[in-house]
């Protein structure tokens, strides 16, 4: 493979600096060099791309994913998908993500147990397309706890397993080890959707959270941990469990132990859903009532004060989460980053430094892999992207404005003339 | 969508007559008009294909096919890969045989129960490529009937369902009919693979099953097709009514003269391919002469060819392929079997493509709806394939896919029009 040579491009390399216009050399899967300004690296044969001063950075980095989840008008649909047709769908929203400049997805749940495993599994042996994917379990939860869908009468089934007691846990977790999980996912606190077991409510005991943890750690697992108010968070931080997802409510005490840990954590609230829910959900039944009743202002409100806090302890928050359903579909996931902005008052600059660099370190943990930067000898996951997003976030979210998609030095997608580029050639050509 | 007309072929409509040079319109997804000679369509704002001379044929129909095995080194092997990852593989081998040239095809079993159905679905929601499928059931299959897998210490799966009884089978039936399928598949027959417990002379159901399975399938314009070796198979196919008999090896001199009385509404096809490769070339996968020999594949193979023959002259209608899907016989090989109807029964190539084009149409067709398809004839579906060269003076020139210059279904190309190799030859070396 001859290598790639990205020329007069504004390089937004991850760290949150300043772009600045340079060249980057691929060679192989890798980033082999990278200089400030023009004619800097020696040709010798590369394939040379001419950016025409479109910005290029690293692919974005989904610590919170959900890519079996199908779009459905309500969280328990899921379960009605059989195995066949949920892992097309699956599928079909891997390429979606990665149509969207999103490189590598941390999984934050499957849809059914080896959903995740096989989709991953399949991507590897580059036979479909779509992110480097750390797989997930299901939601495991407990009888009673949030996605426990099932009645006295009649059985059902959503996107959960569930497991009491700490031997159960102990099997179950051990199970979706022997199928091929990277990471295990527990539903520790309610959930403003689930009447019998709100957001402020804790499901897990600490004996079965033990054991999910014990199990997973012998086995070099990592674990997330849906947690909403203060109780789940502590446990996070007590178990060792390193996603923590949507950590609205944080007392000062958590946040203080949070910090003293915060390398080894992510916090991902996963603030799309919040908003969608909130102010976008009419269509599916969910009214501005409904969502007032079930204290999603609230919510929203508590989890933007709690990231700033977080942000300025230094500990690692970071964008995307919950994009899988109807309200809130896959593809619309660069979304988040304009609520890091809008809702959070992060910079630009902040917001995709957290969704590349912190998303990087995030998918590595301990794995000797390194990408989220653009930098020599990181893993060469970049995107083109047409205009300055540091000026435009939103400009992330048409997928039409990613001109060079590369993931593991290969293009997914090869690169495009920027737009701006192509209309004026065109309009040089109708003259 | 703009007519598309194809120029300066060599027609070979499927009926068996020499091809001419023609043109052929194509307007939606129906042939519009066949002209012969040149000049004579009209162009009309038409997309011209100049076919430099390719043959243009129907687009090919499989009536024995097994899209969804997985070629697996043994038969029971198939029963080991998950529904999820079996998903995808069948997906792979959809688009594999529709790269082969295959426009349609008929299912002869599903490797799991739902897998044939979902396929079928997603290719005709166009998300997926692939030919036009009718889906079918597993091989429905009685205990100690072949490919029963399961032992009695120790629970297993193949690609089989398991069912005893009348009451049992309309379940079954009645289920999969509820799941969406066109076909049933029973084995009838014993097979020379089980020939420890039901050899090829066997009949492994009882009349009263055979005549369940018929009386719900036919209720719901399903169809039914039977793994039928032996002579007593065969009957019992014709007397209940199997529109599909598969294999069909051992017929009797009276069960021919019943079966020619029936002919229009009964089709055959041996799936000598099998049976050539396991005797042949199987020896890499543990199958050696001596376990052929000692399972008496010469002889199915001998006796095979010369029932198929017998058939033909009595105008009872035999089509190629069948059993492709396993490792030593593997998806995309298919069009083998037109060699070996030409090399080991004797038909001609003319009366080979007429099989496996117009007779396989008229099987599709059966179905009802008013479909015409498996010619080259106006107002038929424009199901069509450009091929480089004369197949009529080589037959394997199919075995290649890249001899597919161009593959259309429903008026659609799933390979676009390519330039003939010869000339794209010619061309280079003019320059």
């Amino acid at each position: 493979m001859t290598n790639k040579l990205l020329t007069n491009v504004m390089i937004f390399d991850g760290t949150g600096k300043k772009s600045y216009p340079g060249e980057v050399l691929v060679q192989g899967n890798r980033i082999k060099k990278v200089a400030k300004g023009t004619d800097q690296i020696a040709r010798n044969g590369a394939e040379v791309v001419n950016g025409e001063g479109a910005t290029l950075m690293p692919g974005l980095v989904n610590l919170h994913g959900h890519l079996g989840y199908a779009d459905t008008a309500t969280l328990s649909a899921i379960g009605e998908i059989p195995p066949e047709e949920n892992t097309l769908i699956t599928m079909y929203n891997a390429r979606k993500a990665i149509d969207n400049g999103i490189t590598a997805v941390v999984s934050g749940a499957s849809s059914k147990p080896r959903m995740d495993i096989v989709i991953r599994n399949e991507i590897n042996a580059g036979r479909i397309p779509g992110p480097r994917l750390r797989a997930a379990t299901p939601q495991i939860v407990t009888t009673g706890g949030p996605w426990d869908p099932r009645q006295l009468h009649m059985h059902h089934t959503s996107f959960e397993l569930i497991a009491d007691g700490p031997i159960e846990m102990r099997r179950v977790v051990r199970e979706m080890i022997r199928e091929g999980v990277d990471i295990v996912k527990l539903a520790l606190s309610g959930d403003g959707f689930i009447d019998h077991t709100p957001e402020g409510t804790m499901t897990y005991c600490e004996d079965e959270i033990a054991a999910a943890c014990e199990v997973a750690h012998s086995r070099g697992k990592r674990l997330a941990g849906h947690a909403r108010n203060d109780t789940a968070i502590r446990a996070c931080i007590d178990h060792g469990i390193t996603f923590i997802y949507h950590a609205s409510d944080a007392s000062e005490k958590t946040l203080d132990a949070l910090e003293k840990v915060k390398d080894k954590h992510y916090v991902v609230p996963a603030i799309g859903i919040l908003y969608v829910t909130l102010n976008e959900a009419a269509e599916w039944g969910i009214s501005k009532e409904w969502a007032l009743s079930h204290r999603f202002d609230r919510e929203i409100e508590k989890a933007c004060a709690t990231m700033n806090k977080m942000l300025k302890r230094g500990i690692r928050v970071t964008p995307y989460g919950d994009y899988g359903f109807a309200w809130n579909p896959h593809g619309a996931d660069n979304r988040d980053l304009e609520h890091f902005v809008n809702l959070l008052g992060l910079t630009p600059a902040q917001t995709l430094m957290s969704a590349t660099k912190w998303g990087g370190e995030g998918w590595a943990g301990s794995d000797p892999v390194e990408f989220g930067l653009v930098k020599e000898g990181f893993l060469a996951d970049l995107l083109m992207v047409d205009g300055d997003p540091l000026a435009d976030i939103t400009l992330m979210q048409d997928r039409d404005n990613f001109l060079m998609i590369m993931k593991d030095g290969q293009y997914h997608k090869a690169p495009v003339r920027r737009r701006a580029a192509q209309r004026k050639r065109a309009a040089a050509a109708a003259e | 969508m703009a007519n598309k007309l194809v120029t300066n072929v060599m027609i070979f409509d499927g009926t068996g007559k020499k091809p001419y040079l023609g043109e052929v319109l194509v307007q939606g997804n129906r042939i519009k008009t066949v002209a012969k000679g040149k000049d004579q369509i009209a162009r009309d704002g038409a997309e011209v294909v100049d076919g430099g001379g390719a043959t243009l044929l129907p687009g090919f129909i499989n009536i024995h096919a097994h899209t969804t095995y997985l070629d697996t080194t043994t038969l029971a092997s198939v029963g080991d890969v998950p529904p999820e990852e079996a998903t995808l593989q069948a997906m792979h081998n959809a688009r594999l045989v529709h790269d082969c040239g295959f426009t349609a095809v008929i299912s002869a079993a599903a490797s799991k129960p739902r897998l044939d159905v979902v396929i079928r679905n997603e290719i005709n929601a166009g998300r997926i490529p692939g030919p036009r499928m009718k889906a079918c059931t597993t091989q429905f299959v009685t205990t100690s009937g072949p490919w029963d897998a399961r032992q009695m210490h120790m629970h297993h799966e193949s690609f089989s369902t398991v069912m005893d009884g009348p009451v049992e089978v309309r379940r079954k039936t009645r289920e999969m009919i509820r799941e969406g399928v066109d076909m049933v598949k029973i084995a009838l027959s014993g097979d020379n693979f089980s020939a420890q417990h039901s050899d090829e002379h066997s009949v492994t159901w009882a009349e009263d099953e055979i005549a369940a399975c018929v009386e719900v399938a036919h209720s719901r314009n399903v169809k039914v097709c039977a793994h039928a070796r032996s002579d007593e198979s065969i009957r019992l196919c014709i007397k209940h009514g199997i529109e599909f008999i598969h294999h069909a090896t051992y017929a009797s001199e009276k069960t021919l003269d019943l079966l020619e009385k029936h002919k229009d509404r009964f089709w055959v096809a041996p799936a000598l391919g099998a049976i050539y490769a396991t005797l042949h070339e199987a020896s890499d996968w543990g199958m050696d002469k001596e376990f052929a020999l000692a399972r008496h594949f010469d002889r199915e193979i001998e006796v095979g060819c010369q029932t198929m023959m017998k058939m033909f002259k009595r105008g009872i209608k035999v089509l190629p392929y069948g059993d492709y899907g396993v490792a030593w016989n593997p998806h995309g090989t298919d069009h083998r079997d037109l060699e070996h109807f030409i090399n080991l029964i004797g038909f001609t190539p003319e009366q080979t493509l007429m099989m496996a084009t117009k007779w396989g149409g008229e099987a599709w067709a059966s179905w009802g709806g008013g479909v015409e398809m498996g010619q080259v004839k106006a107002g038929f579906l424009a199901d069509m394939v450009m091929v480089e060269g004369d197949p009529l003076a080589d037959i394997t020139l199919f075995q290649d896919r890249d001899n597919f210059l161009m593959i259309m279904k429903d008026g659609q190309y799933h390979k676009a029009p390519q330039a003939r190799r010869a000339a794209g030859r010619k061309r280079v070396a003019a320059e």
